[in-house]
């Protein structure tokens, strides 16, 4: 009984990153502003990701260990990757650190 | 105290990596993974104050639920607006708490850091919200 909750758990939790990711990656087909589709990725990239690895985490309870690896380097990698996206997406300018050094 | 936070904060994160990507306690491997974390270059370090750090740190922790929480207000909105703002900075010299800002703002859907301006002293943010009531402009 218990192993069926936890398997439910899991699809639940592979569905709903799924779900994510379908909402978060649609909106890179649609003809919107390069902003408004990072913050769309930061939901499916991030958090739907994020949901599929706990999913795994409850499915796999053996490989813990690299799962939380995975599941560290993505939100922080994502994250940060996202804001470097937006930052480059800028035309230098001459106020920040990085207009400086070029 | 203060001196010697980066270098331990480093040490530790570097071995507790070590020691999830081999999944061995061993006391062999556990010497192999300092020595490793120690060889490792490191870049020049400031005295951290512990109380920021674990403000800092605990408010990023905090963002995650929260990003769950503007993801589905997003999802369910009708119609968003993209806007412009800005926030005040960290210390820019501390930049483990400017990293822990930009990891924490950048995380949650509603916002993301475009860069610091001002010289430094406030985060450039871009924001994509759920449009309120009155002006109902659908992207």
């Amino acid at each position: 009984m218990q192993g069926s909750l936890v398997d439910h758990t899991s699809l639940l939790l592979l569905g709903a990153g799924l779900t994510l990711w379908f909402w978060g990656s649609w909106p890179l087909l649609e003809n919107r502003s390069y902003l408004s589709k990072l913050h769309a990725l930061s939901v499916a990239d991030t958090l739907g990701s994020a949901l599929m690895l706990l999913g795994l985490l409850l499915r796999i309870p053996g490989q813990w260990p690299l799962l939380t690896l995975a599941l560290l380097g993505l939100i922080v990698w994502n994250t940060i990757f996202g804001y470097v996206l937006a930052a480059c997406s800028l035309p230098a300018r001459d106020s920040t650190q990085a207009g400086e050094q070029r | 105290m203060r001196n010697l936070l980066p270098l331990l904060l480093s040490i530790g994160f570097r071995l507790a990596l070590w020691c999830l990507l081999t999944s061995d306690l061993s006391w062999l491997n556990l010497l192999i993974g300092l020595v490793v974390a120690l060889l490792l270059p490191r870049a020049r370090s400031r005295p951290l104050p512990l109380r920021a750090l674990l403000l800092a740190t605990s408010r990023s922790l905090l963002a995650i639920p929260q990003a769950y929480g503007e993801a589905l207000r997003l999802i369910f909105a009708p119609a968003v607006e993209e806007r412009e703002a800005s926030e005040p900075a960290t210390d820019r010299a501390l930049p483990l708490l400017v990293f822990l800002d930009v990891f924490r703002i950048t995380l949650t859907p509603f916002t993301i850091v475009l860069g610091l301006e001002d010289d430094g002293r406030r985060y450039r943010i871009h924001s994509l919200m759920p449009a309120s009531k009155q002006d109902g402009s659908r992207l």
